[in-house]
């Protein structure tokens, strides 16, 4: 007769207490929905049309003279930056004695998918640029920008180098043809003409399906079972919960911008070859000439570091610093570790020239 | 691709339709025209619109049913080497939690490099890319079709609405730099 074969009663247990957790569930935690992803207290101090200016409220006696407006990306929304007091890129900053403003992107809609990169470098980016010039009375200000929100800030630095002293990249996207992510293959093959003729902007729900193809099983599985295992762990449900609301809130690209972006950038690689156009002008990343930090991470599969680093040696600065961690594309500015490495790293170089 | 003998059938089938709408339209507009302005009327004058979109959304629907399919084989046959592979480094059934947690650490890694390389692979990106393009097309035709039954009662196409928004914003664009100018001239008078 054959033996039956044994099984662990643990395993029972972990199904049991697995499936328990689940009932649980919604008893234990908020929905996501009544979570508010703006954590630090900050003013809206401009609008234009659905862009917003946010000036953080300092939080030292002592500040540095020179601002610093960060550029956040299109996909998904500033909160990033700000999602938990502990893990916060602006409280962090606040607390090094900065001034912190913040562009929020807004949300497009069909009526905004003209909006061109001559509307976000030209327009929004230097309006606002020229509102906190005249507010902190400065000539030049420190310009950070994150990810897709990086390219915009590195043409606009070519195109106004004359009012930016300092300026940050953080995982910029600027070598599209060296890019080994998902993200430049879908890119690469796309038809950007005929998506923006028929639907107009970039959909959000076509960038979740890119976002779900990284790494599927890890985040498409692994990550759900790790959060009802842990729902009795409130510090790890509630980070886990901003996080994925975060994720869930990408507002779509006005199609102009997409299609220059996957042209220029994507397809046929301009930026890098110092051939990319904004209304005319020539965007060359030798006009690049202050201080530019770079800042990139080893394991970024969203922007892979082949992408980000050829800004480090395209620029004009004699003054240049290029620094990669050992981290994630969001790991970069949301983490212990860019608490404890990446901000302090970035403090330091923005405090001996601000 | 589709064969000849496809191509013949359809285009006979389409001939069929617009033979016939055609001579519907023309044995029955002359008594609608009394309504010119009722909705039947502006419909009556572009149903023929409607028929040729629905012939041709039937031409990229076999297209974008073969990219779909060549989309999920793609999966598919990934997801089968992928578990031969896991199958191949965890043949034993876990009996405890240790080895549990250490088999689904290998099936999670061993899909998401599988997986990650079909996604970075050129011929997913093609047929993706394909695929994505036939989808849009298919959505061309339907915004055609809703277009007519639009104009059928005054409202204006997507077409009309895009040339609007066009011009709001070439002229938001006249606007701002017209102000950057006036700023810029008080600024020079303010300096006088």
């Amino acid at each position: 007769m054959q033996s039956e074969p044994k099984v662990d009663p643990k395993i029972i247990e972990e199904i049991l207490k697995f499936s328990k957790n689940i009932i649980e569930a919604p008893k234990l935690v908020s929905a996501p929905d009544e979570i508010s992803l703006e954590v630090t207290p900050h003013d809206i101090v401009q609008q234009m049309d659905k862009t917003r200016l946010l000036h953080y409220k300092p939080i030292t006696e002592k500040q540095h003279k020179t601002p610093l407006l960060i550029s956040y990306a299109l996909i998904n929304r500033f909160h990033i930056l700000d999602i938990q007091p502990e893990k916060s890129w602006v409280r962090n900053l606040l607390q090094q004695g900065f001034d912190i403003y913040m562009l929020d992107w807004g949300t497009p809609t069909s009526m905004d998918k003209y909006l061109d990169f001559d509307d976000y470098v030209n327009g929004y980016l230097d309006t606002y640029v020229e509102y906190i010039k005249n507010e902190s009375s400065t000539e030049k200000i420190s310009l950070q920008g994150y990810c897709t929100g990086a390219t915009i800030a590195t043409t606009y630095a070519s195109l106004h180098p004359e009012s930016v002293k300092n300026y940050i990249a953080t995982a910029p996207v600027i070598d599209g043809w060296r890019d080994t992510t998902v993200i430049s293959n879908l890119a690469k093959h796309m038809d950007v003409d005929k998506m923006v003729e028929i639907i107009g902007n970039m959909p959000p729900e076509f960038m979740y399906y890119a976002f779900s193809v990284l790494k599927p099983f890890e985040q498409g599985i692994e990550k759900y079972v790790n959060f009802f295992k842990n729902i009795e762990n409130k510090k790890f449900v509630d980070s886990f919960l901003r996080v994925e609301k975060w994720l869930g809130d990408t507002p779509p690209i006005p199609g102009e911008l997409f299609k220059q972006w996957i042209k220029d950038i994507y397809q046929d690689n301009l930026l890098i070859q110092n051939k990319m156009h904004i209304e005319g002008q020539l965007v060359n990343l030798k006009n690049i000439d202050m201080p530019i930090f770079t800042q990139v991470a080893v394991g970024d599969h969203l922007v892979s570091p082949e992408c980000s680093m050829p800004l480090h040696y395209a620029v004009g600065s004699e003054d240049k610093t290029l620094r990669m961690y050992p981290t994630g594309h969001v790991g970069m500015i949301a983490s212990s570790l860019s608490q404890k490495k990446v901000l302090p790293e970035l403090g330091q170089w923005l405090a001996e020239r601000s | 691709m589709q064969s000849e003998s496809d191509k013949d059938i359809t285009d006979y089938y389409k001939h069929l339709s617009l033979f016939w709408t055609d001579i519907v339209h023309l044995m029955s507009s002359k008594p609608q025209a009394l309504t010119s302005i009722g909705p039947m009327r502006a419909f009556a004058a572009n149903s023929k619109k409607v028929s040729t979109e629905l012939i041709e959304i039937n031409e990229d629907l076999m297209e974008f049913n073969k990219h779909l399919t060549e989309y999920y084989k793609q999966l598919a046959d990934t997801w089968v080497d992928a578990q031969k592979k896991v199958n191949l480094k965890a043949p034993e059934i876990p009996q405890d939690v240790e080895q549990m947690e250490a088999v689904k650490r290998i099936w999670i890694d061993i899909f998401d490099n599988d997986f990650t390389e079909l996604f970075d692979s050129g011929k997913f990106g093609e047929n993706y890319g394909k695929l994505v393009s036939k989808e849009l097309e298919l959505t061309k035709h339907w915004n055609n079709i809703v277009n007519v039954i639009l104009q059928s009662v005054n409202l204006p196409s997507k077409e009309e609405i895009d040339e609007v928004y066009k011009e709001i914003h070439s002229l938001k664009k006249r606007v701002a730099k017209l102000e950057l100018e006036l700023k810029k001239k008080g600024m020079k008078r303010n300096a006088k």
